[in-house]
């Protein structure tokens, strides 16, 4: 406990957690060099491809498979004229980041400093996100603009929230679905006449829409748009209509149907050449629509758990996921933790059905892509099952948060 | 595993190889006895991505200057991955020139078979035999709707192509014929090839099975997911409605 209290030190903390992902750079490194089982993900190669394309004076999308906007590959040109690990090194960087971030949130919405960093400890000494970038997964860049975002909103600076949310939307496009609960957090609130609380005239839709009309929404819609559609502009001038396909357009239609966590990944894949596809493929796109919706709704008021809601029911009812879409949602779950009202042993046993629905599924999977047996069939009722474990915990963690008001109001009794 | 042995049977009369130095003039190209070069095919490992190792023995008395190209025709079961050979080939000795771009994610039946030029470093005069193994990787097929929970991949043998300074123009060369194909995998320029042929005219090609979906459960499966989704979803509303933020 001494140590773990050492550890979580404010000028340890941070130096400590960027010291052991370089080293596992420098281990990623040899690793690639000596053994067959490469540490670098496919994707670090991809980007390294692309960003070789560009100092050539040519589209990164030349490089097959690249799906990303052309500011990625731009930033790891040093890759080609500096060093190939300059990617992984940014990342790690974000990443310590993005740990910052957490810690500098949870302070501003009330935690104490000293919980605050034990909560970002989580992120900073956990061996996935470590994994994740020292391996050169660029997800660590995204999550550090999302929760740049989050901590402006919270710290009452809308325009570099606004302009850090048109960067993010712009990288990848799943931070648009925070739209709806920042515009109904940044709305006016409207006071209720004589208390009553039904009254459906004619006047409660149009003094429902009138309250997006002000402006802070205003302000932060221009600032972010403004960013968002400088970007693509500038990239549509520069590569044309394949930077528009595989940034964006591939992402919202893409049915992958090769094996992946997805609960939908066995129906899309058999009915892939049916006149049913685009049919189901709607009624795939509902429970996640409406999913958002009433999040946004319920709890738009507390903008992080709203985003790691947002970002969970994404992830989970997606057509198409892979573990590295998790990360997304795992670096907002610090920011929700200090307001669980779970014990240490609860928290914990989610965390392990979590794992343990990730391999009961990775199991069937590992069999059919390099035992060949066929085992379609029990991935898809692993992949539900995933999908149900994932719904439990979110119920349970639902139905365990509370506000900052209410824990003190609890403390104080 | 699963491997085939392929002898290769040079007749005396008309041949590849121009040994023993000429006087510079054209000789025919004699086929000293005893060489006998021989080629086997096996694949490696299981599931969706195997090794297809192809050993090549041309013999101990192979002039310094021969070279060698094996060209493979893949049905568009399988794809080889561009990206991973380019990383591959410095540590594996040889060179590969595809015929067509390679897409790595589409199903089989949304693309086409193609070819791959293979071109070994070192040739001759080593005792060694010539080993190059290439990664292929199986794609996924259209769901099955006969009950066949398995579909069978077909994999044709390698056509091998041997080239030397001292043997052009070929004459007389029966049974071999002669082919243009490119000279390096950098495909700059054009070189006239002698295929070797197989005496074995029957030769069995590999094969793999790679699993595909069950297209008859189709109902069962659209139904099931649908469900359970939508439980989930009624759930997870119920849950954020009756806890909302306190």
């Amino acid at each position: 406990l001494r140590l773990l209290s050492a550890l979580t030190e404010k000028r340890v903390l941070f130096p400590v957690s960027f010291v052991v992902r370089l080293a596992l750079v420098v281990y990623g490194d040899y690793q690639d060099r000596n053994m067959v089982v490469k540490y670098t993900d496919i994707d670090y190669h991809v980007f390294t491809d692309a960003a070789r394309f560009i100092t050539e004076g040519q589209s990164p999308y030349n490089r097959s498979t690249y799906r990303y906007t052309p500011l990625l590959a731009w930033l790891l040109t040093p890759n080609i004229y500096l060093t190939v690990v300059f990617g992984k090194l940014l990342f790690i960087v974000c990443d310590v980041l993005s740990g910052l971030l957490i810690y500098k949130l949870l302070c501003l919405r009330g935690v104490g400093c000293q919980t605050a960093r034990y909560v970002s400890s989580l992120w900073l000494l956990n061996p996935l996100p470590m994994g994740v970038s020292s391996r050169g997964n660029a997800e660590s860049i995204l999550s550090a603009l999302v929760l740049g975002t989050l901590l402006c909103m919270e710290g009452k600076r809308l325009t570099w929230a606004a302009a850090l949310y048109g960067l993010s939307v712009h990288m990848k496009i799943y931070p648009v679905t925070y739209a709806l609960p920042i515009a109904l957090s940044l709305r006016s609130s409207h006071t209720e006449t004589n208390g009553t609380t039904q009254s459906w005239t004619w006047r409660t839709p149009v003094a429902f829409v009138g309250s997006f009309l002000n402006s802070k929404l205003i302000l932060f819609a221009s600032v972010a748009g403004g960013v968002f559609f400088t970007l693509t502009a500038l990239f549509y001038y520069m590569y044309g209509w394949v930077f528009l396909h595989e940034t964006y357009f591939y992402h919202l239609t893409r049915r992958d149907i090769r094996h992946n966590f997805s609960p939908y990944f066995y129906m899309l894949y058999l009915t892939a050449d049916s006149r049913w596809s685009q049919a189901l493929g709607l009624a795939a796109f509902l429970p996640q629509l409406i999913l958002l919706l009433v999040s946004s709704w319920t709890f738009h008021p507390d903008l992080a758990f709203t985003c790691f809601l947002h970002t969970a029911v994404f992830v989970s009812f997606n057509k198409v996921c892979t573990s590295q879409y998790f990360m997304w949602y795992l670096s907002l779950l610090p920011l929700v933790i200090p307001h669980l009202t779970l014990s240490v042993k609860q928290g914990l046993g989610l965390l392990l059905l979590w794992f343990a629905g990730q391999a009961v599924w990775l199991a069937p999977a590992y069999f059919l892509e390099f035992e060949c047996y066929n085992t379609f069939f029990l991935i898809w009722l692993a992949g539900l099952f995933f999908l149900v474990i994932n719904s439990f915990i979110l119920v349970q963690l639902i139905a365990h948060y509370r506000s900052r008001k209410s824990l003190e109001r609890q403390k104080a009794e | 595993m699963y491997y085939l042995r392929f002898y290769l049977f040079f007749c005396s009369a008309p041949c590849v190889y121009l040994l023993k130095e000429g006087n510079g003039e054209q000789e025919p190209c004699f086929f000293l006895k005893g060489l006998q070069p021989s080629l086997y095919v096996e694949l490696s490992h299981k599931g969706f991505h195997r090794d297809v190792v192809t050993t090549v023995e041309l013999g101990s008395d192979t002039p310094a200057d021969v070279r060698a190209l094996l060209v493979y025709r893949w049905p568009r079961d399988v794809y080889v991955d561009p990206y991973q050979v380019a990383s591959l080939s410095h540590q594996r000795g040889w060179q590969m020139l595809f015929n067509t771009a390679i897409d790595l994610e589409k199903p089989a039946h949304r693309t086409s078979e193609f070819s791959t030029y293979v071109y070994p470093s070192h040739v001759g005069p080593t005792p060694e035999p010539l080993k190059v193994t290439i990664p292929i990787h199986g794609r996924y097929h259209k769901p099955s709707f006969d009950g066949k929970t398995f579909t069978p991949v077909h994999i044709e043998l390698p056509e091998l192509l041997l080239w030397t300074k001292k043997c052009t123009p070929f004459q007389r060369l029966e049974p071999h014929t002669v082919l243009d194909a490119p000279c390096t995998a950098s495909n700059t320029s054009i070189c006239s090839w002698v295929k070797i042929q197989h005496p074995n005219k029957n030769s069995v090609p590999m094969s793999l099975h790679l699993p595909v979906g069950d297209g008859s459960t189709v109902r069962l499966i659209c139904t099931g997911t649908l469900v359970v989704t939508l439980i989930c979803c009624v759930v997870l509303c119920h849950s954020m409605l009756k806890h909302p933020l306190r």
